[in-house]
């Protein structure tokens, strides 16, 4: 297929899985804090700007860390390309380029989210209905992926789309994960129902480990875990499952080297000696594995450059500013 | 019958227009009866609820054509009338054999042009320096073929009903004629708002123009390329206010759908830019202008385009549709010759007339013009979209003055033409009906033969009195229903109307009982 459009259906993957996270993430802070002190909720908030990567970019802004200001920054600013709002417009327009390899059913369901996203008055909802407009843009998110899964061939465009939707999540699971750590210092059982409700991960926790909150059972399952989609490992073996079949049967191309050798460290990873050990820097290389791939696929699928050095790619395509 | 919705079309008043559903007040034409009883049915209400739901329908399929408001794109819906218009076969035949028969013979003229003898020109047929001086014309062009001589291989053929009701050529648009994937879309929509209304009706199929195009396309590839070509869509980008249509036509022949930063040139061959690095591409169907297709050829600043695309094409190793240099041939004032075209090529008569135009060069037209300016209609000669148009009974003196200063400054670039005073339908406005000034932009596929699509894309001038029906200019459009002929008891296909069509649409439609 066209480098350019798989280019985009793997940017439309990226941005509606980051819209549908944020306004997770969003929505457990909010409903955690009603009963929190002001000092506890300041230092709450700035963890979501970190866990988002848009800490600095928000200081330049001038938002105030209060819940009605950092929330309407991540979900109606069109100055902030990480707000809901900016993503969901971006996976629309990304679709669009790409029409033709899409099905209507999916072109459809996306067009009409964006339309009535905007079409909402989205500083009323956060102020009124929180917990409404983040799980109106969840549900949509998920309808999306839904329409695709049920009429999308499994083609090239497909893995493209797989590829993007499960590499921003693996990113977006650690850097969560990363984030609480550092915040709550003090984890308590409420700080960590809350990490992983944010994660949509709190059913599927309970009912493997029960009640217990032990933070080695949690940051276990969201790292490590087989059987839950969310979890960095999973997300990871999915890209992984790609990327092979992009690849074919030949010598493995860079991208599926760097993510099958990450897959592999999660799939043998000890737990204890990654919690013993520095465990923020240790997901923080994950991270940067992750983006490695990214970088790796954007050089090889969507450049048409032949010859490529890894050494040499420093640019994660289609955002400079990361 | 019995009338739920009286007054619909009670208070409906044809006036002094050929009226295509009304022959006279209340007398409504026999292809129309069937059709009318079944929307007398349906209360102003019940329409008014269907409109809402086709622009919801619309939007979100995202069936919009964008507006640029100020640096701002704003997409739009292009409003489809909920009444359709009804042609008949035998009207349709006499519009399908003109439509083939002109082009013909511009398909051959442009041939003769760019890669024959010129032979029409030697022969006086057309005037050189009308033929060099159209700013369609294209010294770039010389001496690239196209297979088949197929240089127009999509043809939209503006067709206006005068007074009397007889079909008369406005304008060609052989170079990117647009609107195709409304006539697909509107016919989807109708069938799904108002399902009913089709029950009786012989309606011909139009939904297979992908394939129809896809076909064609393929004809004109380059020898080379074997027997499955590779054909692309070239369009200009998201932000081209036909994008719509560009997806629809990628995604109807199950082609990529290109931008030319996709495409790159080596060594005199085509490839296009993909996940498993450069592919060959054969037969590129381009939505983009002449100057904008290659910077190395034509506008340097073009970003658009693909450099050396011309020298590709010119080698023989891709072919470009429409081929470059067509709108010679759809000039406004090279459009007055064509008649003669007709003749010398083919030896025909023509079949569909053109309206009455006057050359502005030739001094008593000139000065008969002039003298008439405000009872006739002036147009520039290479603008498309209704854009430049001053229609002389509407204008203003002021506006009269300065049609008058430019058409004496350059009358090479300017055309006056008798008002048509096109025919009417009537037209959901508000709860009621009203007359419409409308048009019909068929559509015509050239390759080994010429195919014309069952209908084409019927425009409705929305404010009332208007006669200009452009989508650019606030114009509508109404799904377009060519009826099939009726069986005769023999086989639908031994019936002289399906032998003179393609063999694509003439499908179990036909059996639909009454």
């Amino acid at each position: 297929m066209l480098a350019r459009d798989a280019e985009n259906l793997f940017w439309m993957g990226r941005y509606l899985e980051r819209a549908e996270d944020t306004a997770r993430l969003l929505d457990v802070t909010y409903h955690g804090l009603l009963e929190a002190t002001v000092a506890e909720e300041r230092t709450a908030w700035r963890g979501v700007l970190h866990a988002v990567g848009l800490d600095e970019a928000a200081r330049e802004a001038r938002t105030p860390i209060t819940a009605a200001a950092v929330s309407a920054y991540l979900v109606d600013d069109r100055s902030n390309p990480g707000s809901i709002l900016s993503a969901v417009e971006a996976a629309r327009e990304n679709a669009r380029t790409v029409r033709e390899s899409l099905s209507t059913e999916v072109w459809q369901s996306l067009n009409e989210f964006c339309l009535s996203l905007r079409s909402r008055n989205l500083r009323t909802d956060v102020e009124h209905q929180p917990h409404e407009l983040y799980g109106f843009v969840r549900k949509q998110c998920q309808t999306v992926a839904g329409v695709a899964t049920e009429t999308l061939a499994r083609d090239e465009g497909w893995r493209f789309l797989k590829l993007g939707w499960n590499l921003e999540r693996a990113e977006w699971s650690s850097r969560l994960l990363r984030v609480r750590q550092q915040y709550l210092e003090a984890s308590g059982f409420h700080e960590w129902v809350g990490t992983l409700r944010s994660a949509s991960a709190l059913e599927a926790y309970r009912r493997a480990h029960r009640t217990s909150m032990d933070p080695l059972d949690v940051v276990s399952f969201l790292l490590l875990s087989r059987t839950f989609p969310r979890s960095v490992f999973f997300a990871v073996r999915t890209a992984e499952d790609a990327l092979r079949m992009l690849q074919g049967e030949d010598e493995p191309g860079v991208a599926l080297r760097l993510a099958g050798r990450l897959r592999a460290e999660l799939e043998f990873a000890d737990i204890r000696e990654i919690m013993d050990g520095d465990l923020e820097a240790e997901l923080f290389r994950f991270e940067s594995a992750i983006r490695g791939v990214s970088a790796a696929v954007g050089a090889q699928y969507f450049t048409s450059a032949h010859d490529f050095d890894l050494h040499t790619v420093q640019v994660f395509p289609g955002e400079g500013n990361r | 019958m019995p009338t739920v919705a009286a007054g619909l079309f009670d208070d409906y008043d044809p006036e002094t227009f050929f009226d295509e559903v009304f022959s006279g007040p209340g007398e409504v034409r026999e292809h129309y009866t069937g059709l009318l009883d079944r929307l007398r049915r349906f209360s102003a209400e019940d329409l008014a609820r269907r409109e809402r739901r086709r622009d919801a329908a619309f939007r979100s399929q995202g069936i919009t054509f964008t507006v640029y408001e100020e640096d701002e794109g704003i997409e739009r819906t292009f409003p489809m009338d909920l009444l359709p218009r009804v042609i008949t076969a035998a009207e349709w035949e006499v519009i399908e054999s003109g439509l083939v028969q002109r082009v013909t013979a511009l398909n051959r003229f442009l041939d003769d042009l760019y890669v024959g003898e010129r032979a029409a020109v030697h022969d006086g047929v057309i005037p050189w320096w009308l033929v060099t001086s159209s700013d369609g014309f294209s010294r770039e062009a010389f001496g690239i073929p196209v297979p088949l001589g197929a240089r127009c291989l999509v043809a939209g053929i503006d067709l206006v009903r005068d007074a009397e009701g007889r079909f008369c050529v406005l304008e060609d648009n052989l170079r990117s004629p647009s609107g195709i994937s409304y006539v697909v879309e509107n016919r989807v929509a109708m069938t799904r708002l108002l399902p009913n209304v089709f029950t009786d009706a012989p309606v011909r199929p139009v939904d297979h123009y992908g394939r129809s195009l896809l076909g064609a396309l393929s004809r004109v590839a380059p020898p080379a390329a074997g027997d499955t070509p590779t054909v692309v869509v070239l369009t200009p980008g998201v932000f081209n206010s036909a994008y719509f249509e560009h997806v629809f036509l990628a995604a109807h022949m199950g082609v990529e759908l290109v931008e030319g930063r996709d495409l790159v040139v080596d060594d005199h061959v085509l490839y296009m830019r993909t996940t498993r690095g450069l592919k060959r591409v054969d037969v590129v169907y381009r939505r983009i202008d002449d100057s904008f297709l290659d910077p190395v050829t034509f506008r340097p600043d073009s970003t658009l385009g693909v450099p050396g695309l011309m020298a590709a094409a010119r080698s023989g190793n891709v072919t470009i549709c429409n081929a470059v240099g067509n709108g010679v041939a759809d000039d406004k004032a090279v459009y007055a010759y064509v008649p003669q075209m007709i003749e010398y090529y083919l030896g025909e008569r023509p079949i569909l007339p053109n309206v009455d135009t006057y050359l502005l060069w030739e001094p008593e037209q000139l000065e008969f013009v002039l003298a008439n300016l405000d009872r006739l209609v002036i147009k520039p000669v290479a603008e498309a979209g209704g854009y430049g148009i001053t229609i002389g009974p509407k204008a203003t003196e002021a506006e009269l003055e300065a049609c008058r200063a430019d058409i004496l400054a350059d009358p090479r670039n300017w055309i006056a033409q008798e008002v048509v005073s096109l025919s009417r339908h009537p037209t959901l406005i508000d709860d009621h009906l009203e007359g419409r000034h409308i048009d019909l932009r068929p559509f015509v596929l050239t390759s080994d033969t010429v195919e014309v699509i069952p209908g084409g894309l019927t425009r409705v001038a929305m404010r009332k009195g208007s006669l200009v029906v452009n989508s650019s200019q606030g114009g509508g459009s109404k799904d377009t229903w060519v009826l099939a002929a009726r069986p005769t008891g023999e086989a639908e296909g031994d019936t002289d109307a399906a032998a003179a069509t393609p063999l694509l649409e003439v499908t179990g439609d036909v059996e639909v009982t009454s």
